[in-house]
């Protein structure tokens, strides 16, 4: 465990000791509060029906996942991919923390970077109106969940690939992969093959969370493909060892 | 120790490591030669774990490598060939994260880094970031990092690769000392360092064992190539011949300029034959040495390919070395 604990730190280190870290929160602030003014200005449209703005703003416009299926893969590409190739790998594999533990906390460290300041909303939110904290927890539990998944398959091809930009662009084509399984849903006919998309669509599955509707169904899936995700990684690692 | 059985490394199309075996007593201090591609770093990470081997057996400290690999990665400390550090890291960083991820106690954690620090003459870097390191003080931190945890076993791959000479000195006067509590398998191309620091040296070549023995006995085991060298003031036709007539003379080359070398055999020593021959002569006996094979016969005998040119490469390495 403190081994793992090292790992991570050491990741969190580096996001914020080069202008990556930097960046990426600014971008990331400048787009969000661009879209929260884009949704404000929407509800403040008398053509408006009522909505709640969190529920917009978790998932329920193309922005958040704009954002998210391109800043994942930037930040997951040089966890394994980068210490491959300045050969810092081989001083940690040889170190006795095993490939999982690697892989583990390379995972926790992204996953924490990404998201943990958005909690920051929800904070400046509630400091300034009452909010529903019901529907605001689902909500992030959703985003938690899809933070899980996504950092997992970006560790995943961050594992396969040598060079950083191979494993960004395989990461971003996995995820718009796992993205457009819900968009596809609504192109099939058969009965059971639209059932079976509608159970990975994950636009859905952020359009519940945001409501508040917590569906063991959708962690279940989110949860094991991520699980999926950092085994395949762990032995992708294992493979690929003195290479 | 260190035991190896039998290991090899099979890559498509050739055999990078073919079946080697040897044992390694605790304490004693191993060097590796042998020419690029030899497949010394190749058995060296197959010890520590880092490349799986095709076949064979590796144990360390008596813990089998294929039954618990994270056991044996703790009793070694590695320093591979290439020194690669995280750039962004203080050097004190990066010891402290070897140090939690080898397992040092929290508590001790502190003592050890400026232990190691100390040890390895990185302690005035500390505070500087590794990526603005220059290259000898890189490979010592990453020799600090192999320390950090105390291993009973280290290997070091070409750990003076790249150092200038007064570096060289340092790094050697320290692995002589770390040579006194620890067992250590060094790889280097440097033939003076092995004699100077290990007790025994293998030779390897094109994956296979070409020589296990002390330095002495490489060289006692290679007769036939001691030289005497000489340097006559004497008529030029006939010297060669008398020379080469003398009991114990192989061969006789003449360099011009009354110059002469004679190759010896069976390790006897020529030269009183030499002076009283001169002197029979009444030659004028201007310069007269003898030269024992060197490690670097050894060597180059052992690992010279028929190949002309590979040959001559392996040559230049040993020179620029």
């Amino acid at each position: 465990m403190r081994k793992t604990l090292a790992l991570v730190r050491r990741e969190l280190v580096a996001y914020f000791s080069s202008p990556l870290a930097y960046v990426v929160l600014t971008a990331f602030l400048f787009f969000n509060g661009y879209v929260f003014w884009l949704i404000m200005s929407y509800l403040n449209d008398p053509r408006t029906q009522a909505m709640a703005p969190l529920k917009l703003f978790f998932g329920g416009t193309i922005f958040f996942w704009l954002f998210m299926l391109f800043i994942v893969p930037v930040i997951t590409m040089r966890l394994l991919a980068e210490e491959r190739r300045s050969g810092t790998l081989e001083v940690l594999l040889t170190s006795p923390v095993s490939e999982g533990q690697v892989v583990f906390g390379k995972f926790l460290a992204a996953f924490l970077f990404l998201w943990v300041p958005t909690v920051v909303y929800v904070l400046i939110l509630a400091s300034y109106t009452s909010i529903d904290p019901y529907p605001v927890l689902s909500g992030y539990l959703g985003i938690a969940l899809l933070g899980v998944l996504f950092s997992a398959v970006g560790i995943l091809t961050s594992a396969l690939a040598k060079n950083q930009i191979v494993a960004a662009v395989f990461a971003f084509a996995l995820m718009i992969v796992l993205f457009s399984l819900g968009l596809v849903e609504q192109l099939v006919t058969t009965p059971w093959l639209k059932g079976a998309l509608g159970y990975m669509n994950l636009w859905e599955h952020m359009d519940d969370f945001s409501r508040g509707l917590v569906d063991t169904r959708r962690i279940v899936y989110q949860l094991s493909l991520a699980a999926l995700s950092l085994f395949l990684a762990t032995k992708a690692l294992e493979a690929s060892k003195g290479r | 120790m260190i035991e190896v059985e039998a290991l090899s490394k099979r890559y498509v199309d050739k055999d990078a490591v073919a079946n080697v075996s040897f044992f390694v007593p605790e304490g004693e201090v191993l060097g590796f030669l042998g020419p690029n591609g030899a497949g010394k770093t190749t058995t060296m990470r197959m010890i520590t774990g880092y490349l799986p081997p095709t076949a064979g057996e590796v144990r360390v400290a008596g813990i089998d490598l294929a039954r618990d690999p994270l056991a044996v990665r703790a009793a070694i400390g590695y320093l591979p060939e290439n020194v690669a550090l995280y750039p962004e890291m203080r050097v004190e960083e990066y010891l402290r994260f070897r140090a939690a991820v080898e397992g040092v106690p929290r508590g001790i954690l502190k003592a050890r880094v400026d232990e190691v620090a100390e040890r390895c003459m990185i302690a005035d870097v500390q505070r500087q970031l590794c990526g603005t390191l220059s290259k000898g003080y890189r490979q010592r931190v990453g020799l600090a990092g192999a320390l950090i945890h105390r291993p009973k076993v280290l290997i070091l791959d070409e750990p003076t690769i790249g150092l200038d000479p007064r570096q060289i000195v340092k790094i050697r006067e320290l692995l002589i000392e770390l040579g006194r509590d620890h067992t250590v398998i060094l790889s280097t191309h440097i033939l003076p360092e092995v004699e100077q620091l290990c007790r025994r040296v293998l030779i390897i070549d094109a994956g296979k064992i070409v020589a296990d023995g002390t330095p002495e006995q490489l060289r006692s085991g290679l007769t036939g190539t001691a030289e005497v060298k000489v340097q006559l003031e004497a008529p030029s036709d006939g010297v060669a011949a008398a020379l080469g007539a003398l009991a114990g003379a192989a061969g006789v080359h003449d360099d011009g300029g009354g110059r002469y070398r004679i190759t010896v055999e069976g390790g006897a020593d020529l030269r009183r034959e030499v002076f009283r021959l001169a002197v029979d002569r009444g030659w004028v006996l201007l310069e007269m040495t003898q030269t024992m094979p060197s490690l670097e016969d050894v060597f180059l005998r052992l690992t010279t390919r028929d190949i002309a040119g590979e040959a001559e490469t392996g040559a230049e390495e040993v020179a620029d070395a």
